[in-house]
């Protein structure tokens, strides 16, 4: 998907220009490429001296074999452990010694490793990224892995299997990707494949995917650029690329399922809950934004179809709420979740929905509706790229999926420019129920011994994450 | 073993020259209708933050209606003298915003979020809301069910769980704070309209309320804007709220509350403490970093980094309710959750963690990493229009002057390894700890009845 084509030379200008576009806030981004293939993107703002570094690795989950589901994400874990030159848990004392937070996530598509600096310290970030990069599997060990391993599945336990309906994003992506298929699995992985991975899988993922050329490097804030490159030049351009990374797993589906999917939970849930995911375009596509935009309509906020249906009129929901993971390499999914009220039970919310979705579907959005969906989507680009760490992640994005990061910076305008045609266009294609996979949860009594544990709903869109984000951690208050 | 890497080393670099930044100061005043207002220009930040802050604490609740400020907070955004509830809604939305509101211990907040063109639309709903809410029959009633079916999901959550025994384990049975703030199913169904709206008629208005606007103002006429939508908003004068002291029993003890099968079990412990008008606050805040606050801080170097017998697990202090004679208290407390079979050991280290530092106290390095680290990072969590208008609107509730984040900052920095120690001693004393489990009781009592760290109960989940 992406170009990997070395261009040799250093520091070598990808031909685009520093013009601000329209739409994208007055923000610019330059493009350059190690000879080693590393791409680094650069973006300036002296607003707040605070720098952010971010790489973006073109791995994930997808890339993971049968037998060894979780390890992208184990790895990850790994990648703070230490390096030659970086002991131990160096890499998150030196960064936080220095007034910076990092952190480091995985999805199916990619993982990501940042760090938010005081402009000051941006040296430092970029020497313990490299340090890394080149020279992981120096120190890495069979305690690192025991450890990590435990440390991963009490993630796996605490974000999913000891929450009410916290595999349910699991069992709907199973469903909604068939057997085989390299989306099939989550990041998170199984307790099975967590035990089985070895230090050698590590190693050997490492050895495949940790490249200069299977990465982009974004640097974002205030930065002088020509300093900038000379020191990703001096810490990364000595690290070797290599053409060892196999082609990804075709992720190719036909457009729509062609039938319902569905599946019944038995399980110690506090309420009824019915969730579907919808098979929807690829991201990047024009498609997926006016998917998007119908799925605000119908189910974003507090002013759409599905929650005045049913949370405002029918009364049969606590809450209802359609949310879109876009995906590149695969067809996007349209997460349906609710949440059902008192003993109301599953299919008149499942009729109320496919009445809605066909309403839409036949009559698409009125202007007043697009008009709120585009104003939210815009507000939440513009929270985005209002942090330089959501853009300097934006960036990566654009550039790993897409080939070109400057994409990030006209996202909004893109969206903005979608019709109301072209939005009842996606929905009558996809929003049927022929095209999803149906999760519904059904009670039962506590406290039987042979039942799992009850379980939240994950938010498909977070990653597995190596660091947990703590709501109570309040810092310097 | 290890491999040999091929790539060239250089030696870690050092830092450049700092450069200087100060957390925000903020330019009070008030309106003619004595609306308190807080404004703060952030250059870049496009969407711009209202906080407005409502002197309707929980403790001002009517006997057995614990929940109504909740579902008042809700009612704000469910229609207006000009808007129903369906059409309120849509119109915040077609501005591009959102609203937030909710009812707390100090207060109710609502909190807006909204892209800076569209300010002046923003503003007025959230003006119509608290000038004229609408109060319908119908939607208070919608929102009093909609409450009741969430009060299963949340007892549900371990983490939801284990706040609210522990709340009740910690302050008085009559106490506010002994109760859900959100309320119980007995006393949310016995909200109605009525209550509501006696409620507001009661406790908001202008004069005891204030208004804090961050972001990037450039081009806006914020007094023209204001006197135009929070300006037209009118009410009687009041006299200011007495706060009720806040007592605790930190008697060293645990409670399990049991949930037979759970492959985990979710630990808080916790007690109270000073709060912000303590001198020893910044010392406060640079120990418990110390004992908890990252991953890299003794108790994940042990629990997590060590033994991997958690995810994480967190040190923090969190403020209940201040009062301007310094009577007010923070919630002080650890938490985290663990597998199953090794509650018990987690336990044990935790303590451990704790009596160590008691015996031996912080390094100096760890004092000067903790302190880079939370004046260092200042620049970076104070970046959004969100971040500063929370944090300004923190310092209004909790009666602190309007500087008092950047004195903060200085003070941390002039704290040093003694009082640091001396503080998160006495924030977590080992014998003065109450300890909630929600995990699975058959399993986890034995074990934990074994450590001696208190008398151990079981309650039933629900």
């Amino acid at each position: 998907m992406n170009d990997r084509a070395a261009i040799e030379g250093t520091y070598m200008p990808m031909g685009h220009t520093a013009t601000a576009q329209a739409g994208s806030g007055g923000l610019t981004a330059t493009e350059h490429r190690l000879a080693n293939g590393l791409r680094v993107v650069l973006s300036e703002d002296h607003l707040t001296p605070v720098a952010a570094v971010c790489l973006w690795y073109d791995v994930g989950s997808r890339h993971e074999v049968k037998g060894r589901t979780g390890l992208a994400h184990l790895f990850e874990h790994l990648m703070f452990q230490g390096s030659a030159q970086v002991k131990g848990n160096g890499h998150f004392e030196l960064v936080q010694g220095a007034g910076g937070s990092l952190n480091g996530t995985t999805s199916f598509e990619r993982t990501n490793y940042f760090e938010t600096m005081p402009a000051h310290q941006l040296e430092l970030a970029l020497w313990l990224e490299a340090d890394r990069m080149g020279s992981l599997l120096t120190a890495l060990d069979d305690e690192s892995m025991e450890n990590q391993r435990d440390v991963v599945k009490n993630e796996r336990r605490q974000r999913y299997d000891n929450v009410p309906y916290g595999t349910a994003f699991e069992k709907l992506t199973a469903l909604a990707y068939p057997e085989g298929h390299p989306y099939h699995h989550t990041p998170i992985g199984s307790m099975a494949d967590l035990d089985a991975a070895t230090l050698e899988d590590a190693r050997a993922f490492f050895r495949t995917y940790y490249a200069p050329n299977n990465a982009v490097l974004s640097v974002v804030g205030d930065i002088d650029p020509e300093q900038t490159l000379a020191w990703i030049e001096k810490y990364f351009g000595s690290i070797p690329g290599h053409d060892g990374k196999p082609a990804p797993r075709d992720g190719t589906l036909p457009e729509t399922i062609g039938e319902q999917l569905r599946e019944v939970v038995e399980e110690e849930v506090p309420a009824r809950a019915l969730m579907a995911a919808y098979r929807l375009p690829h991201d990047g596509t024009r498609a997926c934004d006016a998917a998007d935009l119908a799925l605000t309509v119908l189910g974003g906020g507090e002013s759409s179809r599905l929650y005045n249906r049913l949370v405002r009129r029918d009364r049969t929901a606590v809450a209802a709420g359609f949310g879109l993971l876009r995906l590149a390499g695969a067809p996007s999914l349209g997460w349906l979740d609710v949440k059902t009220s008192g003993d109301v039970e599953v299919p008149v919310i499942e009729s109320a929905i496919d009445e809605e979705l066909a309403r839409f579907a036949d009559q698409g959005p009125t202007a007043e509706e697009m008009e709120r969906a585009q104003a939210q989507l815009e507000r939440e680009w513009l929270d985005r790229l209002g942090t330089v760490a959501g853009r300097a992640d934006e960036l990566c994005r654009y550039a790993v999926l897409f080939g070109d990061p400057q994409l990030a910076l006209t996202a909004v305008q893109r969206v903005l420019e979608v019709t109301a045609e072209e939005v009842q266009e996606v929905a009558k294609a996809r929003l049927r129920p022929d095209n999803r996979a149906v999760l519904v949860y059904e009670p039962i009594a506590p406290a039987d011994p042979e039942a799992e544990g009850a379980e939240g709903t994950e938010d498909p869109e977070s990653a597995a994450t190596v660091e947990a984000t703590d709501e109570n951690e309040e810092a310097a208050k | 073993m290890t491999e040999l890497a091929t790539m060239d080393f250089h030696p870690q670099p050092q830092g450049g020259e700092p450069k200087p930044w100060a957390f925000p100061a903020p330019e009070r005043g008030t309106l003619g209708n004595g609306l308190t207002v807080l404004r703060c220009h952030r250059p870049g930040q496009q969407v711009v933050a209202v906080e407005v802050l409502l002197d309707a604490p929980l403790d001002a609740e009517p006997a057995g209606l614990d929940g109504v400020a909740t579902i008042m907070a809700r009612a704000f955004s469910e229609g207006t003298d000009k808007h129903s509830a369906e059409d309120f809604a849509a119109e915040l939305e077609r501005a591009g915003a959102t609203l937030d509101a909710h009812a707390d211990h100090p207060g109710v907040r609502l909190s807006l979020e909204v892209p800076a063109s569209r300010l002046a639309k923003g503003l007025g709903l959230v003006a119509d809301a608290l000038r004229a809410p609408a109060f319908a029959d119908s939607e208070v009633e919608r929102l009093v069910r909609n409450r009741l079916d969430e009060i299963p999901h949340e007892l549900a959550n371990p983490g939801r769980r284990a706040a609210k025994e522990l709340s009740k384990e910690l302050f008085p049975a009559g106490s506010r704070m002994s109760r859900p703030r959100q309320g119980t199913e007995e006393t949310v169904t016995a909200i109605d309209a009525a209550a509501v709206r006696a409620f507001y008629e009661r406790h908001v208005r202008p004069a005891t309320a204030t208004a804090v606007v961050v972001g990037d103002l450039t081009g806006i006429d914020l007094d023209a804007l204001l006197g135009d939508t929070l300006g037209a908003w009118t009410g009687s004068a009041a006299e200011p709220r007495p706060v009720p002291p806040v007592t605790a029993d930190d008697t060293g003890r645990v409670v399990v509350v049991d949930r037979p099968g759970a492959v985990q079990t979710q630990l808080l412990i916790g007690r109270i403490g000073p709060d912000r008008h303590d001198r020893v606050w910044p010392a406060q805040v640079l120990g418990t970093y110390c004992l908890g606050g990252t991953l890299t801080s003794r108790l994940d170097r042990v629990l997590r980094e060590e033994k991997g017998y958690t995810y994480g697990v967190r040190a923090f202090g969190q403020v209940l309710r201040s009062a301007p004679d310094g009577t007010g208290a923070a919630m002080l407390a650890i938490s985290g959750s663990v597998d199953t079979p090794n509650t018990g050991p987690a336990l044990q280290d935790l303590w451990t963690v704790l009596r160590t530092l008691a015996a031996e106290g912080l390094t100096d390095a760890e004092r000067d990493v903790a302190v880079q680290n939370l004046v260092g990072v200042a620049p970076l969590k104070y970046e959004t229009a969100a971040a500063v208008a929370s944090t300004l609107a923190d310092q209004v509730e909790q009666h602190l002057p309007d500087d008092y984040q950047a004195t903060l900052y200085r003070q941390l920095a002039a704290t040093g390894t003694v009082e640091a120690t001396a503080a998160a001693v006495s924030a977590f004393p080992v014998d003065r700890l109450v300890t909630v489990l929600v995990g699975d009781a058959a399993q986890i009592k034995g074990p934990v009845e074994a450590l001696g760290i208190g008398e151990v109960s079981v309650v039933a989940a629900e």
